[in-house]
């Protein structure tokens, strides 16, 4: 592969969509392309992450672990799709094994270059934040729809069932937020802005504030209490999250356009930051200290979400 | 004000297996997660360590061994040497952790795991019930009088064990797991009721293991999850869901230097855990939020079942 086929690659890439030629070429000069053969694993689950990895062509299959020496493939990966981004974000270990199912070429980009890829205020990193908040919820939906269709039938949820009518409340006493893990990366006056650009709602448990097949109208962060994100079919459910303090829910739908792929219920009573579908717009958009902290909120909460949605699947998948 | 505790937790059913193994050989063992736990890395447990460890081939069989220290369990030679003579069937082991004040009440009648004489029963207990000392005596009403008595010392969690207890049938015999998963259940319901009528209405973590040797039932819930008080000092440690982790398969053994369950179906053991045994959780599970576990020995292998815990 030549200099310049690797930059034509890339350029077809999803997640790296808008960056310049400059800009390719640089990055092409970071990264190591190795061919790796059938059978052979890229990583194992657990492992620490060193290199996201750009399939150039092959297959490769994604394998959970589950107790008692056994996998399940929860799915494959192929030419131009990117694997290895979660651990490399959160710093856990992998949270699958890459197994190489037909013969593959891939760029490897180390953990080192990729943070410095989304470091700063340029206008590049901002988009490829958003690139990865769209590729983590592509992937996030994926689990989710696997999931679902482990219980069969349809959603039980009556899209046209009345949402709960939230009763607004005060904010919160920022020092108690400033404590959340959440927020810990944040500068105050970003997190002041953050937490000033919506309103406060309180609500009692059990009570739906997104149904599953809808479309969200609002991004909400748990302030207190918890939200429980659940799959239903009938008498049958799946709680694939739980979203208490400094957790987030119902942006999928806001980020992709599409209904949420969950139904969300308050599990205990909750006081909720709400930031409705038009300022959620101008702050996943922006390019300021708000919203670089607003775009690592999501980021965080994404990958969250992607490791809680392998637990449901590794009882699921240990169960059969 | 009351001694607010943290804590670890071992459970295990199955096989006979040496204690040692589970307490001291893997990379996450119960004793290191005293000094160095992962999943709680604000918290340490240094509050002194109990085990109660069932052996079927001791004299007794039906009445565990039992080991109790306020001395760390890192240091602690006796311990090193007891458990690994001790074959288990069942265990249950914890570490205790207290708030760094001098209101905290280090003790040997503090100990986990809790066993009233005469009963069947222990219980150990992670996690800790915000504003105790509004609500102990309004849970006397709950409590039969001759398990009241059995109460020695100032936490939260034996009075817990008291109340379950007290929601069997005959305290002093063996129930059977579908009675004592009620009496829990019960019992937590009770502690809901009491919290409710003295207003206390903030985060209290009770994760419990509750065994009688053949079965072991635990819980994953918190009370008012998400709520705390002002300026709380537990706050960090109390932000995440308390965590619990089980393991299941055939026996927990060492192959080619790594701890790990080998494949069996039916399952023969489990081990329920406040976090994984070995740094590498893989193949554990973790325990749903809000969720009962039940595990019993029988002749046909292991049942285990978890359910969802809506008290």
């Amino acid at each position: 592969m030549s200099d310049r086929e690797t930059v034509e690659f890339l350029a077809s890439v999803p997640l790296l969509a808008g960056r310049g030629e400059a800009d390719l070429i640089e990055l092409a000069r970071l990264m190591r392309r190795r061919t790796v053969p059938e059978g052979q694993y890229l990583w194992r689950q657990g492992d620490r992450a060193r290199e996201l990895v750009f399939i150039v062509d092959g297959v490769v299959s994604k394998l959970l672990d589950l107790s008692g020496d056994r996998t399940a493939e929860l799915g494959r990966s192929g030419r131009r799709d990117v694997v290895g981004e979660i651990g490399l974000l959160d710093g856990q270990g992998h949270a699958m094994s890459m197994r190489v199912a037909e013969t593959a070429t891939v760029l490897a980009l180390g953990r080192q270059d990729f943070a410095a890829l989304l470091a700063g205020q340029h206008p590049s990193a901002f988009r490829l934040k958003r690139h990865l908040a769209e590729l983590l919820t592509a992937r996030l939906r994926s689990q989710l729809e696997h999931l679902a269709e482990s219980l069969g039938g349809r959603p039980s949820q009556d899209p046209a069932a009345a949402l709960a009518e939230l009763e607004e409340c005060k904010a919160p006493d920022s020092r108690y937020v400033r404590r959340m893990t959440t927020f810990h990366d944040f500068d105050p006056l970003a997190l002041w802005g953050f937490l000033t650009s919506g309103h406060y709602v309180r609500c009692p448990p059990g009570r739906v504030l997104l149904a599953e097949g809808t479309p969200s109208t609002a991004f909400y962060l748990t302030i207190n209490g918890a939200v429980e994100k659940v799959l239903v079919r009938g008498d049958r459910r799946i709680r694939v999250g739980l979203a208490g303090p400094g957790k987030a829910f119902g942006y999928e739908s806001l980020i992709d356009g599409r209904p949420s792929p969950v139904t969300a219920i308050t599990r205990e009573r909750a006081c909720l930051l709400v930031i409705p579908h038009d300022l959620f717009g101008r702050l996943f958009e922006g390019e300021d200290a708000v919203s670089r902290g607003f775009l690592d909120v999501i980021q965080k909460d994404l990958m969250t979400a992607l490791r809680e949605t392998l637990r449901p699947r590794a009882r699921l998948a240990a169960s059969v | 004000m009351y001694a607010r505790t943290v804590c670890r937790i071992l459970a295990y059913l199955g096989e006979p297996l040496p204690v040692h193994s589970l307490l001291f050989d893997t990379d996450n063992s119960l004793v290191r997660q005293s000094y160095s736990p992962r999943m709680m890395n604000t918290f340490l447990n240094l509050a002194g360590f109990g085990m109660k460890a069932w052996d079927p081939t001791s004299h007794r069989p039906e009445e565990p061994f039992t080991y109790r220290a306020t001395a760390l369990p890192s240091f602690d030679r006796n311990l090193r040497f007891i458990s690994s003579k001790v074959a288990s069937t069942c265990l249950v082991a914890h570490v205790r952790g207290v708030t760094y004040s001098g209101e905290a009440v280090v003790a040997d009648t503090n100990l986990h795991p809790f066993h009233f004489g005469g009963t069947r029963l222990v219980l150990a207990h992670n996690g800790h019930l915000r504003q105790f000392a509004r609500m102990r005596y309004a849970l006397v009403e709950h409590v039969r009088p001759e398990l009241a008595r059995h109460i020695e010392g100032t936490t939260d969690s034996e009075w817990i064990y008291a109340l379950i207890l007290s929601q069997l049938d005959d305290p002093y015999g063996l129930p059977d797991t579908r009675e004592l998963a009620d009496a829990v259940a019960g019992a937590l319901r009770i502690l809901r009721t009491v919290r409710a009528q003295h207003g206390i209405d903030t985060s209290s973590p009770v994760n419990l293991c509750v065994s009688s040797g053949r079965a072991i039932v635990a819980t994953r819930l918190s009370f008012d999850y998400g709520w705390y008080p002002p300026e709380d000092e537990m706050l960090e440690t109390d932000l995440p869901f308390v965590s619990l982790w089980y393991a299941i398969g055939g026996e927990y053994a060492e192959r080619d230097g790594s701890w790990g369950m080998t494949p069996a179906d039916p399952p023969r053991s489990v081990i329920i855990a406040s976090e994984p045994l070995t740094t590498d959780f893989s193949t554990w599970l973790e325990v749903p939020e809000y969720s009962m576990l039940t595990a019993e020995l029988t002749p046909a292998g292991l049942e285990f079942e978890t359910r969802d815990l809506d008290v």
